[in-house]
C-alpha cells in the first residue's frame, strides 16, 4: 500500500515538474518570439537618412537605455498591422517610428497593447514610453496625456457594403441605422454627437466592437449598415475585401494623429519633435507617405 | 519617491446604477441562466446516451464532450458568430444570428458538454442495483432512470452545477471579442471614454460579486430542498433567519 501511495506522489511530481519545464520552455519561447520582432521593427529604414544631424538625447531619462518602447494596438492596417502570418509590425506609423528612432539614435520596441480604449491609461502607467497607434488628438485624451502630432488630419471614412445597398451618401444617412466601430475610437465620439445633433429623433444603433477588423467583418456579413473608421484604413479595408465593402462617405470630421507622450516626460516630447523636424527637413518623412500611397495625410497644423 | 493612490469612489458611484451598466448586468444575467439550462437539457440528454449501452449513441456522445470540452468556448463562439454565417452566405440566417444569440447557443452547447459528465457521475453515484430493482418492479429502463436513478442522482448533481453556472457568469464576458457588451464589455466601452479604468472595473466587479453572491444563495436552498435526510441537509440563510425567528417565538 505504502509503495503504491509514493509511487503515485513520484508520478505527481513527474508530472509537475513536466509541466513546469513546458512553461518554462514556453516563456523562453516568448523571448525569443519578442527579440525577433525587436529585430525586425527596429530595422531602420534605409531612406536617406544619413545627412540628418544627430540629436541629442542625454537629457531624457526614457531613451537613456537606448531603447524607445512604444505601445500600439497593432490590427490597424495600414497604419499599423502585423505583417501577413508574422510578428513583424509594420505599416505608416511604424515606418514612421522607425525612421524617428533612427534619428534619436535609439532601437524601438513594438508592444501590442491589450485594448486600445486603454491604450492612454497604458502610458500613464508607465508601461511603455510613448503610444503611437493612429491616435487622433482630442480634447478627451489631451487632459490625460500629450501628443506630438505627426499625420493628418486624417478623415473617417464610411464603409459600407458592396453597391451601397442603403444608399447612404452623407452622415444624416446614417441615423436609424446599425453603425460600427471600435471601442474608444474618435468615430464612437463623432457618432455620439450626431446623437445629440443631426440623428437626435433617430439616433445611430452604435455598435462598438473590441477591434476594427471584427467591426469590418460585421459589416461584410451584413449585420451592420455602415462601418467608421479613419480614412486610410477604411480605404485599405475596401481593397482587401475583394469587392466586399466600398467607401461610400470620406474625409467628415478629422483631427490629427499624435504620439502620445506622458506629461511628466517633457525631455522626450521635445527629443520627439526634434526628430520630426530633422526628418520632415531630409525627406525621410515625405518619403515613408509616399511609401504607402498617404501623401494627403501628411501633417497640417 | 511618493505613494499616489488616484482612485475616485465618486465615480465608483456614479456608475454604480448606469444604464450602460445595468443593461451590461442583465445581459450577463441572461446569457448564464439561458445557457446553463440549454447545458442542463443537454446534459441530460448526452449522459443518458452514454450510459445507454448502446454503442452508437455512446461514441456520439462521447464525441461531443470530446469536442466542446477540448476548444475553448470563445473559439466555439467566433466559429458560430463570425465563421459559419461565412460559409453559408445566407442574409436571414447571419441577421437573426445576433450577439446575444449566438452567445447563448455558444456557451450552452459548451456547457452541455461539462454537464454530461457531471450528470453522468451523478448518475453513477446511484447504486446499479436500484435500476434491477425498478425493473423487477415492472419498470422499463427508461420509466427506472426517470423515476428512480435521476431523482437521486440530482442531489449529487447539484453543487458542481452551481459552480458551473457561477463560472458561466463570469466567462460570458469574453463575449465581448464578438462585439456584444455584456457587463465587463459595459465597463469597458465607459473607461474608453472617460479613461477611469480602475473605477469602472471596480464596478463590474462588485457586480459579479452581487451575483454570485445572490446565487450561491439560492444553490443552497435548492440542496436544501433536495436532501434526504438532516444531516445532508445544510444550514442557509433563509434556514438561519427561520431557526432565529423559531427561538423567538414565545412558547
Amino acid at each position: 500500500m505504502n509503495t503504491r501511495i509514493s509511487f503515485s506522489w513520484q508520478l505527481l511530481l513527474t508530472l509537475l515538474a513536466a509541466a513546469l519545464l513546458v512553461l518554462a520552455a514556453a516563456c523562453g519561447g516568448d523571448d525569443d518570439d519578442d527579440d525577433g520582432g525587436d529585430d525586425g521593427g527596429a530595422t531602420p529604414t534605409e531612406d536617406g537618412g544619413a545627412t540628418v544631424e544627430p540629436i541629442d538625447i542625454s537629457g531624457v531619462p526614457e531613451l537613456a537605455d537606448g531603447m524607445l518602447t512604444v505601445g500600439s494596438d497593432i490590427a490597424y492596417p495600414p497604419i499599423e498591422y502585423y505583417e501577413e502570418g508574422t510578428q513583424n509590425a509594420t505599416g505608416l506609423d511604424i515606418d514612421l517610428m522607425n525612421a524617428l528612432a533612427e534619428a534619436l539614435g535609439v532601437d524601438v520596441e513594438y508592444k501590442q497593447v491589450a485594448d486600445f480604449a486603454g491604450i492612454v491609461g497604458d502610458l500613464t502607467a508607465k508601461r511603455y514610453d510613448v503610444v503611437m497607434s493612429a491616435i487622433s488628438i482630442t480634447e478627451e485624451r489631451q487632459a490625460e496625456i500629450d501628443f506630438v502630432p505627426y499625420f493628418g488630419p486624417a478623415g473617417t471614412g464610411v464603409l459600407v457594403q458592396a453597391g451601397n445597398p442603403e444608399g447612404i451618401t452623407k452622415i444624416e444617412d446614417l441615423c436609424g441605422k446599425a453603425v460600427g466601430a471600435q471601442v474608444g475610437t474618435i468615430q464612437v465620439d463623432y457618432m455620439n454627437e450626431f446623437n445629440k445633433g443631426q440623428c437626435k429623433d433617430n439616433p445611430i444603433d452604435i455598435k462598438e466592437y473590441p477591434d476594427n477588423p471584427t467591426s469590418v467583418q460585421e459589416l461584410g456579413l451584413g449585420r451592420i449598415a455602415a462601418q467608421l473608421s479613419d480614412d486610410p484604413v477604411a480605404a485599405y479595408s475596401a481593397l482587401q475585401s475583394d469587392g466586399e465593402i466600398e467607401v461610400a462617405v470620406t474625409g467628415f470630421d478629422s483631427a490629427p494623429y499624435g504620439i502620445g507622450v506622458r506629461k511628466d516626460s517633457p525631455e522626450l516630447k521635445a527629443a520627439l519633435e526634434a526628430a520630426l523636424a530633422a526628418i520632415r527637413d531630409s525627406g525621410v518623412y515625405d518619403q515613408v507617405l509616399a511609401d504607402w500611397g498617404q501623401e494627403d495625410l501628411a501633417y497640417q497644423d | 519617491m511618493t505613494l499616489a493612490l488616484e482612485f475616485d469612489f465618486g465615480v465608483v458611484r456614479e456608475y454604480m446604477f448606469n444604464d450602460v451598466i445595468l443593461d451590461g448586468v442583465w445581459t450577463t444575467i441572461q446569457i448564464a441562466v439561458l445557457a446553463q439550462l440549454i447545458g442542463v437539457v443537454l446534459g441530460v440528454l448526452f449522459a443518458l446516451m452514454r450510459v445507454s449501452g448502446n454503442r452508437a449513441l455512446g461514441f456520439a456522445a462521447g464525441f461531443y464532450v470530446w469536442f466542446f470540452r477540448g476548444t475553448p468556448a470563445l473559439l466555439q463562439l467566433m466559429i458560430l458568430y463570425l465563421g459559419i454565417p461565412r460559409m453559408f452566405d445566407n442574409q436571414t440566417l447571419t441577421t437573426e444570428l445576433t450577439a446575444f444569440r449566438a452567445a447563448v447557443i455558444a456557451f450552452g452547447v459548451n456547457e452541455g458538454a461539462y454537464m454530461t459528465e457531471i450528470m453522468r457521475a451523478g448518475i453513477l453515484s446511484v447504486e446499479g442495483g436500484q435500476m434491477d430493482a425498478g425493473k423487477s418492479l415492472g419498470m422499463t429502463q427508461l420509466q427506472a432512470m426517470r423515476r428512480i436513478i435521476l431523482p437521486q442522482a440530482m442531489r449529487v448533481v447539484v453543487p458542481p452545477t452551481g459552480n458551473e453556472f457561477i463560472a458561466l457568469l463570469k466567462n460570458s464576458s469574453v463575449a465581448f471579442a464578438i462585439g456584444l457588451v455584456e457587463l465587463l464589455g459595459a465597463a469597458n466601452l465607459i473607461y474608453s471614454v472617460n479613461f477611469n479604468v480602475m473605477e469602472l472595473l471596480v464596478v463590474a466587479g462588485i457586480w459579479y460579486l452581487a451575483i454570485t453572491t445572490v446565487f450561491s444563495i439560492a444553490q443552497a436552498e435548492i440542496e436544501r430542498l433536495l436532501a434526504v435526510s438532516d444531516r445532508e441537509r445544510p444550514l442557509t440563510l433563509v434556514s438561519r433567519v427561520l431557526d432565529l425567528m423559531a427561538a423567538r417565538r414565545p412558547l
